[in-house]
Formats: C-alpha cells, structure tokens, sequence
C-alpha cells in the first residue's frame, strides 16, 4: 500500500519537528536575555547551533538519497524527516536571530535558507500533485505508448508523402525529423515546441519554425490550394489529418514533458541554493567570531 | 556560398530518388542540434559536429569534436575537400560532388529511413542536461564561489593591511566588512568611521575593556582591577553594540542583582534586589551637629529612623509657612508656594539650598529701630551684630555719623568735651545692649537660631551654627524634573503641611516610591507601577564618592 511521505509512519517526524518548535518557542518566550533577544545570547548561541546542525544534517539528505546500500533508516523516511524539519528550521533560525535583519551576511544565509526552503515546499506540493496529473493528462497510459502512436503517425506520413513525390517526402522527413520538444529542461518547463521543418522557398530551402506543426499544416494547406488534380488534394488532405493528429498528440506529449520538467526543475533551485547555504553559513559563523 | 545538398532517398520499390537544395549560408554546419543546417539524427553524432566552408579558395571541413571527422576513412580534425571526398558522421555518408552551375559547393547525403524514429524516442526520454547546459553541479559551484568570494574572501582583504582596508572600504562597488555587521552601530559611535578594528582589536577575540578606554575616561569607572569583586565583567557586559533596538546601556536589573542579593560577606552593602520587594529600607545621608562645637558628622541613618533626626539648629515651622490660609508677609497676609523657596538647581534634578539672603530674608528683616526700619543688622555673624549696634548707637548720640538721626549730647555752639564723648559712648554701648539682647534673645535670632547666653566669651550670646543637609541620598539619581511635579504637586512626597519642627525628615519612604516605581519586570507590576531596574536610580560609574556621599575612604 502506497503511503504518502507526508504522512510517513503516523507523521512521526511532523511530530518530532512540532516538538522542536515549541521547545524553542517556550525557551524563547521565557528566557529573558537581559537585552533584545539575539544569536549572541545563551539561547542565541543554542539555537543557532541546532540550527546550523539542522542545516548541515537537511543538507546530508542529498547524500543519503544516493547512498543505495546505507541501511540507515530508509530514504523515505529521510524525506518525511527532511521535509518536516526543514520546515521547523525557519522557526528555530528566526528566534535564534531575534528577528533581527540587516543587509548583511547574516541575512543573506537566512534569505538563502529560506528559498532553499521555499523551493523545497514547492517540491513538495509537485511531488505530491505531479505525478497523478501527468498520468491524467495522458489517459492512464505510459508515455512510450504516446511515442508509438507519435511514430506510427509519422511512418504513415512518410508513406503518403512518398506518394506526392520527393518534394513532399522532403518536406514531410524534416518536418519528422525536426520534430523536437524542449529539449532543454527549461523549454520543456516552458512548455516550448522548437519543432522545425526545411521548406522551400522560391528555389531555397529554409529551416522554418514549425512550433505546434503550423507552418506544416500552412505550406499543405497552400499546396492543397495549388493542386488541381484530385488525387493530390486527397492525398495532401489525408497527409493534413495525420499531422493535424500529430499536433494534437505533440500537445499532449508537451503537457507530459512539462510535468515532468517542473518535478525536476525546482531541484535546479533547492540543490544550488543548499550549497550557497553551506557558505554562506560557514561565513555567517565566521565573521560572527572574527569580530566577536 | 550557395551550397548545393543533394537528398538521396531510397523509396519503397528499392529505387532511388534525389532531391536537390540550394542553401545560401556562409557554412554548412553538420550535427545534431536543430539549428543546423544539415541535421543528422544518431546519437553518436555531436550537436555541432563539423563544419564546411570556404577558405581561400578553398572548401575545408573542421571537426569540433574530439575524435574529429572521417575523410576517406581517415580522421581529421580539419582537412581540404575536393570533389569524390566521402565524409562520415556517424554513420552517415556524405559525398562531396561536382558543384552544379549557379552552386559553389555539392555535397550528397543519403537519407535514412530508420534514423527517424529512433530519434524520437531518445529525444523524448533522455533527461535532458540542466537548464541552458547549466547542470546543478554547476550552478552550485558558481553561487558557491559567489558567496564565498563576495561575502568573505573580499571583505577579508581590510584584515590584511590597512591600505587595503581604505581601498576596498573606500570603494563603493567591493564589498568591504560592513556586510559583518550583526546590526548598526550607535550613532556615539559613529566617529570610528566604520573601521571595525577600532574596536575588535584582535580577530577571534571579544572587544576588550582598553579598546573603549581609548576614547573613554576610565578614571570615572568601575574597572575590574579597582573592583575585583566584578570579575569577569567587561564595559560590553553592560554596553552592547551591533544589538537593535537596545540602547547602548543595558538596564536590565538581573546585571546588578546577580550579585547584589547575595554580596559576599567583607562587602559592607545590604543585599538589594527587585525594587519591587528585595530592595532595603532607604538610608539617608544626614549632616548632623557632633560633639563639638563646630563640628559635623554625615550620618547615614535608616529613614524611619531618621524621622524626627534632621538636626541642622534650625528652627522652622513648614505648617505656619505653607498653611492654606496664608501667612503675614510685608506684602500682607498670602500662601507662600514651596518653590518660593526651594528652587530646582539648572536641570531641574535636585533642589538649590536654602540661603536667608535669598529666601528668609524678606519677611524675617534684621530691622531693630521701629524709626528706621530700613536699617538692618548683618547675618551669621553675631559680633558683628553687636560691632553694628554700637556703631549705630554712637552714631546718633554723637552726630558724627553721615546718616545722624539724634543728636542727644550735642550742645549748639559748643564743641564736646571728652566728658560728653565718654558718657555718650557708654551710653551708645548701654543701649546697643539692650537692643542686641532683645534681637538675640526675644525677637530676629532665637526666631530661627538656637540662641545661649553664656558668659566666658567675648560675646554674651551663642548662635548654634547652621548645616541643611541638602543631598539625602548622594547614591541615587533622584531627579525632580523627572517627576513632573507642578502636577503631582509637592505634598504628594513631602507632607510639609503637618510638620512644625525642622527636625521632621520629609523624604518620604520607600513605599512611597513605590505607588509608581515596581520591579524591573514588568509581569510583576500593577497597573500604576513602571518597571524600575536598578540603573534608574543608581549609577554603576559614580564620581568616587565615598560611600556616604563624602570622599573615597
């Protein structure tokens, strides 16, 4: 039975970071510093060494997850941990600093930490919807079976277009060719087509954009109202259709893509930003005591 | 260079089919990518992998690529074309060809039919490399570095040397170590002009105390080598900096009452703790007459003790003074305010002391001839009383005065004998006497002064010298002004109205104080009361006033 790693193991660890909370917020709200509450206090100094610990440990979970025969505790559980903590690490960092803000390196670790774990509540919520979405937007059904339908489209637009000559099989093998999706991350998070298809223009091929199969379906639409013969219309109408399929079948494909690229794409945030996080913590540490 | 590509396609039937195209671009780029312009799906092809075009003359064909490109079955990274040439990319066969009229460059390419599905799939399912070739190992690397760089290693370089320190802390664009800072500096600090090492003398070590006495006067401190009871306490202890929103002295009461409650026993302090409810009764500070004539003694006496106890010699009725119904005054009978008397010094702190020129004076006049009121005896100086009255006496019976009222002995047209001179000098003196008797004995002194006659001296009176303690408590910072007392009014703390002896102490008692000052913890207080923390009153630096107010013992 599937479980949520939201709800790993009776949320435990939502516990656990639910504890860790409102232990610091009592120690904060009793412990009277004799001066406004900051990181140079004895509360101070404890919470901003649980919260350099938390930091370092949330960090660890990048190694974990690779670390395939460790048998220390499971992946998933680690990332019901990681979520969960990750989260309290905000409330044990504000009361460690007092709220007390600045534009200095100090700041600069809190923002860093906190779109560290802004994009980890993204990454969230996308693991938790994405999944279910992707597999509605396809029907139920694997990608690699939308690819097969992709190709058979394409074998069977070859055929026809063998038919028209080699002009047409020209045109329709490039725009088959070039048919092309992303393929950066960021297009496919963009959910951008740069498809494109060689078309001849007064004597000249040129490489055309041919996003969503437009300027397919444009330049058969044209020679469709070029041709007189009925054979040809026929054929360039059927070789329409099936592009027309394919452009319908690219959307989806395209939708897939980009579900696909936002799971993975809000790493390309969290991951960078937790090294920057390391620095900027090991800086924070530092100068604290450099000029202590 | 228009560039001819001739498509060989091999249909269905097994024939072959060709296709010509003429590209006008200055190169013909080959490769996997989609903005090439001959695009050769297979994976083994690079995205850019080589590139035609001409040279001199010449048409050449450069490889990018490490294994670079195959010319008639041999690799090279960049080779001539001629004519009859069979490049291969991948598996691809190009075959440069005789270039047609109206073309500067034919090549062949040999379409093939099962390179298009395969492409698909790949292009579909491979995780494609980060965003614009940037990997998240790359990324990282790069915020890494940044941070490192602009956060630490450049703001270091003031460490180094001070030249270094001015340039980049000069510099509006280097990020100097200003970025360290945990919160502002105070404004009293700003002269240090940013430079960090004015007081963190040494890296990894917290501010010590002779960084502050650089600029400040220790002599006016309590440093640690006068009072080593204190420890380890250091001036930023008290005094933080780089802590918003505090000031820069930290009042907080637990500083002081860590230790006060529960001083050790050869500290001569009574142990004082929350104002609220561990703080002792107040002691005042009394200058009080001593055994000897002239001498005094500054007492310090637990205030209820000390009620009845404010000797000074004095005599002084407050409820005659200030009574509701008023007093005869030479400008008729009125209310007397208390400030007609006692003035607050320049700062409105404490109250200026009480003089008989300033503020007896006008109603208690030293006058002792109803016939010349204006005529005045001096004050504090009783032989001078008498030397005053002898003078003026001998004045009006001799008439040799500037001022002479009667001439009593004086015969018109006669000179004076020096029988008449004695006689009116005894006289003179006789009737000094008797008016000096009446004014030391009846009337202006003994008013006010504690007047014995006594017959050994050269006077027959004694004046009891005066002293008004004037600072009760010299260990508290007190402050009238602070009070607001034109609206409390004065008999909120001083119940002058039912005192008739000048001995009665109108310092009122803790309790009192208490109405409105509570414990340093606001939680503890009631409605009425602010939070007083020890700082409010005393002072940790003091001008080394001895423990009564007198000087360093």
């Amino acid at each position: 039975m599937h479980e949520s790693l939201l709800v790993f193991r009776k949320r435990f660890y939502l516990w656990v970071a639910l504890l860790l909370v409102a232990v610091s917020v009592a120690a904060y709200w009793y412990h009277d510093p004799q001066e406004p509450p900051n990181g140079g206090t004895l509360l101070g100094y404890t919470l901003g060494t649980v919260g350099a610990l938390l930091i370092v440990w949330l960090a660890w979970f990048g190694v974990r997850k690779r670390s395939y025969a460790s048998t220390l505790g499971t992946v998933q559980g680690w990332l019901s941990a990681h979520i969960y903590l990750g989260l309290a690490l905000i409330v044990v960092v504000l009361l460690h600093a007092g709220f007390q803000f600045g534009w200095n390196v100090h700041t600069l670790a809190f923002v860093i930490m906190t779109l560290v774990i802004i994009s980890g509540v993204f990454g969230v919520i996308v693991y938790l919807r994405y999944p279910e979405r992707m597999s509605r937007n396809r029907g139920g059904a694997p990608r690699s079976e939308l690819i097969d339908e992709l190709e058979d489209i394409d074998r069977r637009s070859l055929r026809v277009a063998e038919s028209l000559g080699a002009d047409f099989h020209e045109f329709v093998a490039s725009g088959v060719q070039r048919t092309q999706l992303g393929p950066t991350l960021w297009k496919r998070f963009r959910g951008r087509d740069s498809s494109q298809i060689l078309l001849r223009q007064g004597g000249e091929t040129v490489i055309t954009a041919n996003a969503g199969q437009e300027a397919a379906l444009d330049w058969l639409a044209e020679q469709q109202s070029m041709s007189g013969d009925a054979e040809t219309v026929s054929a360039i109408s059927e070789l329409s259709a099936l592009i027309g399929n394919k452009r319908k079948l690219l959307r989806q494909l395209g939708a897939d893509l980009k579900l696909q690229a936002t799971l993975e794409i809000w790493l390309y945030v969290h991951v960078p930003l937790t090294v920057a996080l390391l620095g900027a913590l090991l800086v924070h540490i530092v100068t604290v005591f450099l000029y202590w | 260079m228009r560039i001819l590509i001739r498509f060989i396609t091999k249909n269905a039937a097994g024939g072959v089919e060709y296709s010509d195209k003429i590209i006008e671009a200055p190169a013909i780029t080959i490769g996997r990518a989609t903005d090439q312009i001959l695009q050769i799906r297979d994976r083994r092809v690079h995205l850019q992998h080589a590139r035609i075009e001409p040279e001199n003359g010449d048409v050449r064909i450069a490889s990018t690529t490490l294994a670079g490109v195959s010319v008639n079955g041999r690799s090279q990274r960049e080779t001539e074309l001629k004519p009859g040439d069979v490049i291969e990319v991948g598996s691809n066969v190009l075959r440069v060809i005789q270039a047609p009229e109206g073309a500067d460059f034919a090549i062949s390419f040999e379409l093939r039919d099962d390179a298009t599905s395969e492409h698909v799939e790949q292009s579909w399912t491979t995780p494609t490399s980060g965003i614009s070739g940037w990997s998240k190992r790359r990324i990282s690397w790069v915020l890494l570095v940044a941070v490192l760089v602009l956060a630490f290693a450049l703001p270091a370089t003031t460490l180094l040397h001070p030249s270094l320190a001015k340039l980049v802390r000069g510099s509006s664009l280097l990020p100097d170590d200003g970025l360290w800072l945990a919160g502002p500096l105070h404004n009293a600090h700003s002269s240090t002009a940013a430079e960090c090492e004015t007081c963190h003398v040494n890296a990894f070590q917290r501010v010590p105390d002779v960084a502050c006495m650089e600029c400040h006067d220790a002599s006016r401190h309590v440093a640690a080598e006068t009072s080593p009871v204190l420890g380890e306490i250091r001036c930023a202890t008290c005094h933080r900096e780089h802590n918003e929103p505090a000031e820069l002295v930290n009042r907080h009461q637990d500083l002081c009452a860590d230790c006060h409650t529960a001083l050790p026993d050869d500290i001569d302090l009574q142990p004082a703790g929350d104002f609220l409810d561990a703080h002792p009764d107040f002691r005042v500070s009394l200058n009080l007459p001593g055994p000897g004539e002239t001498e005094w003694n500054i007492e310090h006496i637990r205030l209820a003790d000390a009620l009845t106890a404010n000797r000074s010699n004095l005599k002084f009725d407050h409820k005659v003074h200030v009574a509701a119904e008023g007093i005869l005054t030479p400008d008729g009978k009125r209310v007397i305010e208390c400030a007609e008397c006692h003035v607050p010094e320049t700062g409105g702190a404490r109250m200026l002391p009480v003089t008989m020129d300033d503020h007896c004076s006008g109603c208690h006049t030293l006058s002792f001839d109803p016939d010349d009121p204006a005529r005045v005896v001096p004050h504090g100086d009783p032989a001078g009383v008498v030397q005053a009255l002898v003078e003026y006496y001998s004045a009006r019976l001799l008439g040799e005065g500037p001022d002479v009222v009667e001439q009593r002995v004086r015969r018109p047209g006669r000179a004076l004998t020096r029988e008449d001179r004695d006689r009116a000098a005894a006289e003179a003196r006789q009737q000094a006497l008797a008016v000096a008797t009446d004014l030391f004995e009846r009337q202006a002194c003994s008013n006010c002064h504690e007047v014995s006659r006594r017959d050994d001296g050269e006077l027959p009176w004694h004046v009891e010298p005066v002293k008004l303690s004037n600072d009760f408590f010299p260990h508290s910072d007190f402050s009238h002004a602070a009070h607001d007392t034109e609206v409390t009014g004065c008999d909120s703390c001083h119940d002058a109205q039912n005192s008739e002896a000048a001995e009665d102490l109108l310092i009122p008692d803790i309790d009192g104080c208490r109405e409105c000052h509570g414990s340093g913890f606001a939680n503890r207080n009631n409605a009425q009361q602010m939070p007083s923390t020890c700082v409010m009153c005393h002072s940790f630096h003091y001008d080394r006033k001895g423990v009564y107010g007198g000087s360093t013992p």
